[in-house]
């Protein structure tokens, strides 16, 4: 992974692809290269479709290597949705097979100077640039299924559906799992409409003849390796509560916690929150001879996807994950698990931000478009979206549009992008990371990893308000560096508990790059990413005054426990003071 | 749709189940059922004391615990009152997952949610606690108060015979209300109505 690879669209005589040695980006993966490349190249206040805007490609520094749970990629752009710097996080293979083709990043660059659509073909012998029009708004699974009966069943693609070439702000970037379905998604801020914007519409990678990537210290690698497997599967989050039930292990949890977002966030609790958990999901899928566990890369060993098939034991879509139970399940007033299963299948195959859809419908649900409830109808209105109706134009642009179009006051967004996950009025320091991220509401941007083992601050009391905004700020900086590794989310739980697990992480990074890395290096790396980020925003335009949740979460309490956002404006101006 | 006898008081239903067919009624214990205990305890003496559970299994399995839909941080001045909802279940994952632990570092984060130890004069007492089980503690101590015996709500039951997948049909060999037999296969079309079921199930170990 020492080259990067840069494809002008615009080119004069015709897209054009060079590969160029990493200069000043070495070193740099995943959220780290993203951000770095469109901080330094993308002139901030450029139009998101234009020429001069980015799309970076890049998967993990520890990609395409053996070290557990390292394909994640990061797709990154100035963002059509929030105007801002964006960072989109994606599983599948993606990340594994570019880094084993030895790119640190694929770069997507100028504007092509016809109307055709491209597709991108890697693989060890280079790179064609193929116009191909038959692909023209296919829906992601019809395009895979053509792909794969082009270039076989190995190949990995990244590729947009009939949202993205539509150039819609909910576009997502789709990246296929290991069964070569596009069930994975970069889904948040529109990247799949810069990607539209590019003309391309897939690139397909195929590492065959390449080599998997080597640590500097192979030895050492695989010790650590072996120590962090080990704290993965032993912990009862990573080894057991994620495998048997998903990310939807959440729904029931957050609903009891009276911060499940409910009828576009008006209360924090659901009647049918059941009906769609994680504990009955599982049952379904047991019953229907779906696959309760399963990775969404090669090298997962936490396993928290699955197969949920419908009545009749056929393939539906991917076990759905808790942010799409809430945003088209709770928060639309549906309770049905086959339609949330059947919306996530449209969202994977139009390529949109399942957590911008489904707060978009709440909006639209609100605005009297549907019933909150009927479940027909918000299948009905995705339908819209992938046909590029003008009902369906206004939705793909996300829910700050669709809640200015039809009026509607109660829009939860922040920086022009939907809130994700839980309501900040019953978890207050989430809000802060919502109101502050550079993404936009985003609740990955500050994850779980324990101040004392980072040792960042940690002197302010954290029962005070600005005890909660150092913890945020903290859990921005450790998120910005897993980011760059390539890691998943989601051993932030095993070594946020267990510091030999988090060690043996340091350890894998050494043995890799062939220096020690300690925590002192995590912090440095995720202050250096956000700075890159904030710059951007910064020169964007971004003053402080963005970083506000909406009002209503101010004034209207939140059932059942009737709380507001409290946090002060001037302690959410602290977050970045370091 | 028929009525089981005396559908106007509370019933017991008993049901003979194979092993393999007790995972089916986890979800029934996510949505809460009644059990008659002693309360003005805190939660470790309900949990320890008069549930049985292990202490260990108390400190390191239940990371996440809410009293009447609040996050709980001290196991022991939490009190459950009569009429109370205790949520147990396992670690979660994710920010949330972490800000919702309890005596987690980012406990902080959902102070308006926390329990407050509110301190009480409230004498030990008979009466009655919703608990809810969630995610892995179902599966852990779900079966121990299925063969105990729990109140749920009748309207519960009815979704749960009517939703129920093949393989519960398969592993329920027999079914007796208020002590007199019923065809397992009439259990989907009886009508509760607002009745509290005392459900109690036997355990039919498969060799």
């Amino acid at each position: 992974m020492d080259k990067i690879l840069r494809i002008n669209m615009g080119n004069e005589g015709g897209p054009q692809a060079s590969e160029e040695p990493m200069g000043d980006y070495a070193g740099l993966g995943g959220r780290g290269m993203t951000s770095a490349i469109i901080a330094k190249e993308v002139p901030p206040l450029c139009h998101p479709l234009g020429k001069d805007n980015k799309l970076v490609i890049a998967p993990g520094m520890l990609s395409g290597s053996h070290a557990a749970q390292s394909g994640r990629a990061s797709v990154g752009c100035k963002s059509p949705l929030t105007g801002g710097i964006k960072e989109a996080n994606v599983g599948g293979q993606g990340a594994q097979v570019l880094a084993r083709l030895g790119y640190a990043a694929v770069v997507l660059e100028g504007k092509p100077k016809d109307d055709n659509l491209y597709k991108v073909v890697i693989n060890k012998d280079g790179v064609e640039i193929i116009p191909d029009n038959s692909l023209k708004m296919l829906g992601n699974y019809d395009l895979i299924d053509k792909i794969k009966a082009e270039y076989g069943d190995k190949v990995a693609c990244i590729s947009i559906g009939p949202a993205g070439e539509m150039k819609m702000a909910a576009a997502s970037v789709a990246f296929t799992d290991m069964e070569q379905r596009p069930t994975r998604h970069a889904g948040r801020g529109g990247v799949g409409a810069v990607m539209g914007a590019k003309g391309v519409k897939v690139i397909v990678l195929d590492d065959t003849g390449m080599e998997t990537r080597s640590p500097k210290d192979p030895e050492k690698l695989k010790a650590a390796n072996k120590a962090f497997t080990q704290g993965l599967k032993k912990h009862p989050i990573t080894g057991e509560g994620l495998p048997s039930f998903g990310t939807n292990i959440l729904t029931n949890v957050i609903n009891e916690a009276g911060a499940l977002p409910t009828h576009n966030f008006q209360s924090g609790r659901f009647d049918g929150a059941g009906n769609i958990s994680g504990e009955n999901q599982s049952e379904i899928m047991k019953t229907r001879g779906g696959m309760v566990t399963h990775g969404c890369h090669k090298g997962c060993v936490i396993r928290c996807s699955g197969i949920y098939n419908d009545k009749d034991g056929n393939y539906l879509t991917k076990r759905t994950e808790y942010e799409t139970v809430w945003a088209h399940g709770t928060n639309c007033g549906i309770d049905d698990m086959d339609t949330v299963a059947m919306l996530d299948r449209l969202d994977d195959d139009y390529g949109l931000d399942t957590i911008e859809m489904g707060v978009t419908i709440g909006v639209a649900m609100e605005a009297g478009l549907a019933k909150f409830g009927d479940g027909e109808a918000a299948i009905n209105l995705l339908k819209e979206v992938g046909k590029g109706t003008p009902l369906g134009r206004v939705l793909g642009s996300g829910a700050a549009v669709t809640g200015q179009v039809f009026g509607v006051e109660r829009v939860p967004v922040v920086k022009g992008q939907a809130l994700p996950a839980y309501d900040p009025r019953s978890v207050q320091g989430i809000g802060v990371t919502y109101a502050t991220s550079t993404m936009g509401a985003d609740h990955t941007a500050g994850y779980a990893v324990t101040a004392n083992i980072l040792n960042v601050g940690g002197s302010v009391d954290p029962l005070k308000p600005e005890g909660q905004v150092e913890l945020s700020r903290n859990l921005q900086i450790a998120t910005a560096a897993i980011d760059a590794t390539g890691m998943c989310l989601f051993i932030a739980f095993a070594i946020l508990d267990q510091e030999d697990t988090f060690n043996a992480l340091l350890d894998i990074i050494s043995a890799f790059i062939g220096q020690d890395f300690t925590a002192d290096d995590v912090t440095a790396l995720g202050k250096k990413i956000l700075e890159y980020e904030r710059d951007f925003n910064t020169r964007a335009g971004f003053t402080k005054k963005h970083d506000r949740l909406p009002d209503f979460f101010k004034t209207e309490p939140l059932s059942p426990h009737n709380v507001t956002f409290e946090v002060k404006d001037e302690e959410l101006d602290q977050v970045f003071n370091w | 749709m028929s009525s089981p006898p005396n559908k106007n008081r509370t019933a017991t239903l008993c049901l003979t189940v194979k092993e393999d067919a007790i995972s089916t009624f986890l979800p029934l214990l996510a949505q809460g059922f009644t059990v008659k205990t002693r309360v003005g305890c805190g939660v470790q003496e309900m949990l320890c004391g008069q549930f049985g559970l292990d202490a260990d299994y108390v400190e390191q399995r239940l990371q996440t615990i809410f009293l009447d839909g609040k996050a709980v941080d001290n196991v022991k001045a939490s009190v459950v009152r009569h009429g109370s909802t205790l949520a147990l279940s396992a670690a979660m994952p994710g920010m949330v997952g972490a800000t919702l632990r309890r005596c987690g570092v980012y406990a902080s984060m959902r102070h308006e949610i926390t329990h407050k130890n509110t301190p009480t004069k409230e004498t030990v007492k008979e009466g009655t606690v919703m608990l809810k089980l969630f995610n892995l503690v179902a599966g852990d101590i779900g079966p121990r108060f299925l063969k105990q015996g729990i109140w749920i709500k009748g309207k519960n039951l009815q979704v749960f015979f009517r939703k129920a997948p093949d393989h519960f049909w398969a592993g329920c060999r027999a079914a007796e209300i208020d002590g007199r037999h019923l065809e397992v296969d009439k259990l989907s079309n009886l009508d509760w109505g607002q009745q509290q079921v005392f459900l109690k199930l036997r355990v039919k170990l498969t060799r």
